[in-house]
């Protein structure tokens, strides 16, 4: 059991408040994904989980004993750094053996480890290699084999993909779901990259200024988004946004009337809110759906990805960007009506952003 | 390749960019400056020291004449001399009881030959010493042994050993014929040494000396330097407040020129008025009658010298290292202290290695600043009292150009090169290990 519980835990430098009494509970083998723009607590959070930042105020447990005091290497944790933080002077075999052999393990277990570490993640033919001999791609696997060798309870990664190329991020993100699957630690993953969250994580907690915003899978994140920060936060391209008023309908500037079906808010109307449309929510043509609002538009910028291609045009409401089919035969310049599906739209309150 | 380009034949013809668009000319005219250089001020006097070197040259002199290696060594003759006789060799208590019977020991010469041969009868034992050609000789050498020379009973060994000076068993023209005469003349064991006398530097005992103070200064004070440059670096590379200002005080004694830092270490040193003496005999540890004279007693002398050269040089140590601990990621401590580690095993496993190369830099360069120091020995000693504290650097300038013998000042200056470029060209080649 290594369940990783935070409770009410606060940590301020001086004056600024980073992380403002967060509440969180990882469940034991959950693969937990900590994401947030930078600046948003995430990495201090971690950073206290490990034990390499004090804690201001609160408590933090693992399986169910209080660490908050514990000196790092009391806690039953592994850690896997940004910059891989592999030791240079040593080979890769070294690294994997440091801190078993720090432990006082017997010779025998250490060796049995590192060959099952190293078969793994593949990293046999490296081991008697320095650090520097080695590509990125190659120190991350590394840095990650040398984190399970300890086959600590928690796994915690410090945005450990931020330093490869697009390519190997991809294949390296599939690499540790799968590890994941195979090991039988609780992960705690600290990224800033939506789509890492999204595809890696069993759980996302999502995080600004310090605070938790909302926790769940990627799927309800994604489709209700608890403000309008996440709603903007999670899927690319972003969720497009139109501050409007709530009436019998949404009033948008430029007199756009649009008879969003929420029969539920018709007690806050009058009041100012921010209508959210995801991309693939507007559409080129009707094709016969209930509830969508024609919307006159003119292309502005047209981005083929092959699959599918972005587009950008200015509304009456203002510029908004939607995901259309493969070839949509448009140019910059066409006028064109837009279909806005209201099914899916989302309404914010515009002072405190929360969704309504 | 051959295919007809558009410009026609006369643009094929140009394969070069116009001159004044080339690198290399450039590149050329900016290195000309540095290779000038180089060679007005460093290699021509060189050059020119290694001419100097292999000639008699004097100051004021007409002509040099080109005299070979006899400046580096020049053996005249040699002096044979011998101490430590070994007089008696078998049973502890035969050998106490042979020692106890000194005062009744008697000499016996006898001639052997065409020698005289000088034997010492002991407790019953007969222990032939030497043969002489001269009786009188033989005679006095034993007797020497048996009255003036201490004796000391050790393990089931007798030795007669003289404190002051070896026993001298005549002046030979070269070493064959010291190590016959050796043979010959020598009955008993003893430690003989060949004595080389000449006009070479290495036959002056100043230069041996100076070679010896020149090694001891420059290791002694590179070790006292880490074993304080290193607790020095770890301290500062805390964060606390006021570090920046103490980083920026601890360099002081490296920026100030020791012209004048020196004056300050001779008013600290001077023999009436000494702060340090001062100190010591209001603590009571010594009388004003006999305080400490720092620059009059060779030991002291020495002492003075290694304590300043420390005290320049340990701040660039400390801030090479400090300079490599800096240069440690933050994340690498982390992970180390994640990995199990207590400070000590931090430094020990993850910064000690680290830090070594940058280290081996540090030590360089700082070996090179002690073994060419001049300045501190001639301000604070001249190499005295009595030539006691002599270095390379200074004794090459007092034979060379105070006393003006240009050639012997040369190689003895020389002296240094072979040294330096063994001990550079193996910090260097441990340093490009590392880097593999």
């Amino acid at each position: 059991m290594a369940n990783v519980v935070l409770d009410k835990v606060v940590k301020r430098f001086g004056d600024t408040e980073v992380v403002a009494g967060i509440e969180l509970t990882v469940r034991d083998r959950e693969f937990c994904i900590l994401v947030g723009p930078s600046g948003c607590g995430k990495t201090t959070t971690l950073r206290m989980i490990a034990g390499l930042e004090e804690v201001t105020a609160g408590d933090i447990r693992i399986g169910g004993e209080s660490v908050t005091y514990k000196a790092p290497r009391d806690r039953d944790i592994a850690m896997v750094f940004q910059s891989y933080a592999l030791y240079p002077h040593m080979t890769v075999r070294k690294n994997l053996s440091f801190a078993l052999e720090l432990r006082g393990l017997p010779k025998q277990e250490i060796a049995r480890r590192i060959d099952e570490v190293a078969n793994i993640i593949g990293l046999t033919p490296l081991l008697q290699r320095k650090p520097r001999q080695l590509s990125g791609g190659q120190r991350q696997r590394v840095a990650v084999g040398a984190a399970l060798c300890r086959q600590a309870g928690v796994l915690l990664f410090d945005e450990p993909l931020s330093n490869l190329d697009a390519k190997l991020r991809v294949h390296m993100r599939t690499e540790l779901k799968r590890l994941h699957q195979q090991v039988k630690s609780t992960m705690v993953y600290v990224t800033h990259d939506q789509v890492e969250a999204m595809t890696m994580g069993d759980r996302i907690v999502i995080m600004n200024g310090g605070r938790i915003i909302q926790v769940g899978t990627a799927m309800e994140v994604y489709d209700r988004p608890a403000t309008r920060f996440v709603a903007g936060f999670i899927g690319t391209p972003p969720m497009n946004f139109f501050d409007g008023e709530l009436r019998a309908a949404v009033t948008l500037p430029g007199g756009l009337e649009l008879p969003v079906p929420r029969p539920d808010l018709q007690a806050k109307a009058g009041r100012k809110v921010v209508l959210g449309l995801r991309p693939e929510h507007i559409y080129l043509h009707a094709n016969g759906r209930q509830n969508v609002s024609k919307v006159p538009a003119t292309i502005d910028v047209v981005e083929p990805l092959g699959h599918r291609t972005i587009l950008t045009a200015r509304s009456p409401a203002g510029l908004l960007q939607l995901e259309a089919e493969a070839m949509p035969g448009l140019k910059p310049g066409d006028n064109v009506d837009l279909f806005f599906d209201l099914e899916r739209a989302h309404l914010f309150d515009q002072a405190d952003e929360t969704a309504l | 390749m051959n295919a007809p380009t558009p410009g026609g034949k006369a643009a094929a013809l140009r394969t070069r960019l116009p001159f004044s668009e080339r690198e290399a000319p450039f590149g050329y005219a900016l290195v000309l400056p540095a290779i000038l250089y180089l060679t007005a001020f460093i290699a021509y006097p060189f050059a020119m020291s290694v001419w100097l070197s292999l000639t008699d040259a004097q100051a004021g002199a007409q002509k040099w004449n080109y005299v070979g290696m006899d400046n580096y060594s020049k053996i005249d003759n040699y002096d044979l001399v011998a101490n430590d006789f070994v007089l008696f060799d078998g049973k502890d208590e035969e050998a106490k009881a042979f020692a106890a019977a000194k005062k009744d020991g008697k000499v016996v010469t006898t001639p052997d030959g065409d020698r005289f041969k000088a034997s010492l009868q002991v407790a019953g034992h007969d222990v032939p010493l030497v043969a002489l050609k001269d009786e009188g000789d033989a005679t006095y050498v034993a007797t020497t042994i048996l009255q003036d020379l201490d004796w000391q009973a050790h393990g089931g060994k007798v030795v007669a050993h003289s404190a002051d000076s070896p026993l001298g068993f005549g002046n030979y023209g070269d070493r064959g014929e010291a190590k016959k005469a050796e043979k010959e003349s020598l009955l008993v064991k003893a430690k003989t040494q060949l004595k080389a006398n000449g006009t070479g530097v290495q036959q002056d005992p100043n230069f041996i000396l100076s070679v010896k103070n020149t090694l001891k200064y420059t290791f002694g004070t590179e070790i006292i330097k880490l074993f304080f440059g290193i607790p020095c670096a770890l301290l500062l590379h805390r964060k606390f407040r006021g570090r920046q200002l103490l980083r920026g005080l601890l360099v002081i004694p490296w920026v100030i020129p020791i012209a004048i830092s020196g004056q300050a270490w001779l008013w600290i040193l001077d023999s009436t008025y000494s702060v340090i003496n001062w100190w010591l005999v209001h603590a009571g540890v010594i009388t004003p009658q006999n305080i400490l004279n720092f620059r009059g007693n060779p030991d002291l002398a020495m002492l003075s010298l290694v304590v300043i050269n420390v005290w320049r040089g340990f701040p660039f140590t400390t801030v090479v290292i400090l300079a490599g601990l800096t240069s440690i990621p933050d994340e690498i401590l982390e992970r180390a202290r994640l990995d199990g580690t207590n400070a000590l095993q931090r430094f020990a496993y993850v910064m000690a290695p680290m830090v070594r190369p940058i280290l081996m830099v540090s030590l360089l360069f700082s070996v090179v600043f002690s073994f060419t120091d001049f300045n501190t020995i001639w301000i604070i000693t001249r190499g005295g009292p009595y030539d006691q504290t002599q270095m390379l650097a200074t004794y090459a300038y007092q034979v060379g150009v105070n006393a003006g013998y240009l050639g012997k000042g040369a190689a003895i200056s020389l002296f240094l090169f072979p040294i330096m470029a063994v001990t550079v060209f193996g910090m260097l080649q441990s340093l490009r290990r590392e880097n593999m």
